[in-house]
């Protein structure tokens, strides 16, 4: 019998090994160094591309500064804030946002989940029918805004050509004050439905089939089988769409810009199209960051509101 | 978006405090120029002058400065404002040249954005030249009363392109005399809308874009006798809104807007310029210098060459009414005071060298609407365009908006409320009194401390 191949070192403490130990990490960098410089970068970049400009903004809001004329401004306190919210100007323009957050994002939520309820039906072909219905979602709003503007022109528009060849009447689109706004509605429902078309997928997909099966047994109707089993599983994440959905409304610029400029007169200028203009046409950038701040603070509240309805959804 | 344009803005205007009160002067002559190769860069919206400019330029500036390259930036027109204001905050511009509308001046000199020329123009350019109007709008601040010159005030720019509208009109269709005064082009279109089946009687600027419908309700405004405000007194409320103003509303609203195609109510430039193309309407408006494509066959139905475009379409000035005011448009050349000395130094040297009498003819030749009297009315110009002319005709008729700091607020004001007049979201009298409520507010309220822009 050979000698056992020692397992101490003549050095105490020191645990000997077959093969030579990895390459050790400097000792100056510890795990917690290490996780900080990776951390780091994106934490500067954080605070410097949106914390700080929110903190600047809301400095802002309580001076009179404007971009334009430079200096420090002189503090004003709540002022700003006080002109903004008792601002006829502005409750029209909320009046306006909110009539079209609701009209979009409840159109959306209807057709997303019926679009995916029905796919989620389909065995062949899933894949593809929900990669073609997601293509609006991938284009920039400003392209989209673009070719639409040119399908809802009243004169050359390829809609009312199509409303003619079925003998109906031209309709002005765009420049009269009803149908502007739902012009706005309907093309931001093209755009977006996907996205909640999306979501709901997932949703449905995760319902367990074991449920339908046991449901078929008991010979549930299609209707019951929907009703007590389809949409309580998938409203929550539902909901989780309609939330981020509706926050994309509130925010709306870009398909405004394009298609009416808020018009016909400011008929369909949301509040994020009046912080613009007061922002960059009067330069007045005090009142601009408290309007901004405002909307910030309405947004955050209402998804405070939202979220602990969700809670109490799931608790239940 | 906002927030970050704030920071940039806000973090960068400081040292630039002092500069806020006035205009920076520039050098009364032209210092020493790089010999190295250099690039002047102007700013302007995108439309067919932006390029002529930019070949013109090339092509014979380089004659004299072969190290220097002009390149125009373009936007579009409804960012065209905020593109250079927005630079102008941030105290630095990738500009040398801004290409300002008139009205612009008030708000470049107030916040010290762009240089005063004043001295410069003593010692370079021949003023004299000029018709003294013409020079005062694209530069003088304070602005100019109507048709004069205050040759004690500062100037902050030199012209670049002179503009006005003309009328165009279809001589195919309602005869080669065009109408002479406004009532009359209103009952020529009213027929010829009735005679041609898919033809409206009208076409012009209605869109809440830009100064689209404001400069529609202005030009009515001017020929039926009505004025936009008292500049010496800074009142609009009662000045815009008399009598005058209140018909000329109607006469916009009532008479002529029933006129025009369906779902117009958003038209600008290219729209109307499209109309005409395809040979949609009777009589339209459009400024001068965007009308060169009318008569490109290609863009065109009314013909397959030139010539026989032109035998269905005439140029004229427009129709006099109580007044024959007409507006003034085009703009001028101002140098940006956050530009480089260098830059600083060949924007100059080029203004001196475009207001040349050779090269105002060159330039008119070349496309250009020029500013000279003696271009204007050189065979160069007049030979250039049909619609040369009128221009030529109309430069003793022309009337400008309002030149103030607050210009971009007041003239939101007054082409948001005119367009939804204009496509019945308000009446014709209720648009009118809210514009001069409105814009008298914001006159009223230059000092208020808080809430400003609401």
């Amino acid at each position: 019998m050979s000698d056992a191949v020692p397992l101490t070192t003549d050095r105490p403490g020191k645990v000997a090994s077959v093969t030579p130990p990895a390459r050790g990490r400097s000792r100056r960098l510890s795990d917690r160094k290490l996780a900080v410089a990776f951390i780091t970068p994106a934490l500067l970049l954080l605070l410097a591309m949106s914390v700080f400009p929110l903190v600047w903004a809301l400095f802002l809001s309580f001076t009179d500064y404007s971009a334009t004329r430079g200096g420090t401004g002189t503090f004003v306190w709540f002022e700003n804030y006080t002109a903004v919210l008792t601002s006829a100007q502005v409750h029209l323009r909320a009046v306006t946002t909110l009539i079209y957050v609701v009209g979009a994002v409840v159109l959306q939520t209807v057709l997303g989940f019926t679009i995916a309820y029905l796919i989620s039906r389909r065995t062949h072909g899933r894949g593809l029918l929900t990669t073609l219905f997601l293509i609006p979602m991938m284009l920039s709003p400003v392209v989209v805004g673009l070719f639409w503007r040119f399908m809802l022109d009243a004169q050359f528009g390829v809609v009312n050509s199509m409303l003619g060849s079925l003998g109906l009447d031209q309709v002005e689109w765009l420049t009269r004050q009803r149908t502007a706004l739902f012009s706005l509605i309907v093309v931001d429902t093209w755009q977006w439905t996907p996205f909640i078309m999306l979501i709901a997928l997932a949703g449905l997909t995760a319902v367990p089939k074991y449920l339908y099966e046991a449901a078929s047994i008991d010979r549930a109707s299609e209707w019951f089988r929907f009703r007590t089993i389809t949409l309580p599983l998938v409203w929550p994440l539902l909901l989780i769409a309609v939330l981020f959905r509706a926050i994309e409304a509130f925010r709306l610029f870009d398909l405004v810009y394009i298609l009416t400029s808020g018009g016909p007169g400011v008929s369909t200028e949301t509040l994020s199209f009046h912080v613009y203009k007061v922002a960059f046409l009067g330069f007045n950038t005090g009142t601009a960051s408290a309007y901004g701040i405002l909307m910030v603070v309405i947004v955050i509240v209402l998804t405070q509101l939202y979220l602990r309805y969700l809670n109490k959804l799931k608790e239940d | 978006m906002l927030l970050m344009g704030t920071t940039l803005t806000a973090c960068s205007g400081s040292e630039d405090d002092a500069a806020q009160v006035s205009a920076p002067k520039a050098p009364a002559t032209i210092p020493e120029l790089t010999g190295d190769p250099l690039t002047l860069s102007f700013v302007w919206f995108e439309w067919p002058p932006a390029q002529a400019l930019e070949k013109f330029a090339n092509e014979e500036y380089k004659k004299v400065r072969p190290n220097a390259t002009i390149k125009v930036n373009t936007v579009p027109n409804a960012n065209w404002h905020d593109a250079m204001f927005t630079q102008f905050a941030a105290r630095k511009t990738d500009f040398d040249i801004a290409i300002l509308d008139s009205q612009h001046i008030g708000e470049a000199v107030t916040n010290g954005n762009i240089l005063d020329l004043t001295d410069f123009v003593k010692n370079n350019i021949d003023v004299n030249a000029y018709d003294p109007y013409l020079l005062a709008a694209y530069g003088q601040f304070p602005q100019a009363e109507t048709g004069k010159r205050d040759e004690n005030a500062s100037l902050y720019g030199l012209p670049l392109l002179g503009d006005t509208w003309t009328m165009i009109y279809r001589k195919d269709l309602i005869g080669d005399q065009a109408p002479q005064t406004w009532d009359e082009m209103i009952s020529v279109a009213e027929k010829c809308q009735t005679d041609n089946p898919g033809v409206s009687g009208l076409a012009f600027h209605q869109a809440n874009g830009s100064d689209a419908a404001a400069v529609t309700y202005n030009t009515v405004n001017g020929v039926y006798g009505g004025n936009l405000w008292d500049a010496k007194a800074k009142k609009i409320e009662g000045v815009l809104n008399d009598a005058a103003g209140q018909e000329a509303m109607d006469v916009l609203v009532n008479k002529m807007k029933p006129l025009t195609a369906k779902g117009s109510g958003n038209w600008f430039i290219d729209e109307v310029n499209a109309a005409v193309a395809q040979g949609k309407a009777c009589i339209a408006f459009n400024w001068i210098a965007a009308s060169g494509g009318l008569l490109d066959p290609k863009q065109s139905t009314l013909g397959k060459t030139r010539e026989e475009i032109l035998g269905k379409l005439g140029f004229a000035t427009l129709p006099k009414q109580k007044t024959d005011l007409v507006p003034l448009g085009g703009m001028g050349m101002h140098v940006s005071a956050y530009s480089s000395a260098a830059n600083q130094a060949e924007a100059l040297n080029f203004m001196k060298w475009f207001e040349q009498a050779d090269i105002q003819k060159k330039w008119a030749a070349a496309g250009g609407v020029p500013s000279r009297t003696d271009a204007i009315q050189s065979p160069e110009f007049l030979d250039a365009g049909p619609f040369n002319k009128v221009y030529a005709d109309s430069v003793p008729r022309m009337r400008d908006m309002w030149n103030v700091p607050q210009y971009a607020r007041l003239v939101d004001i007054e082409n948001t409320n005119v367009n939804a007049a204009l496509n019945g979201a308000k009446k014709p009298g209720d648009a009118l009194n809210d514009i001069a409520r409105e814009q008298q507010a914001v006159l009223d309220s230059s000092g208020k401390k808080g809430g400003g822009g609401l």
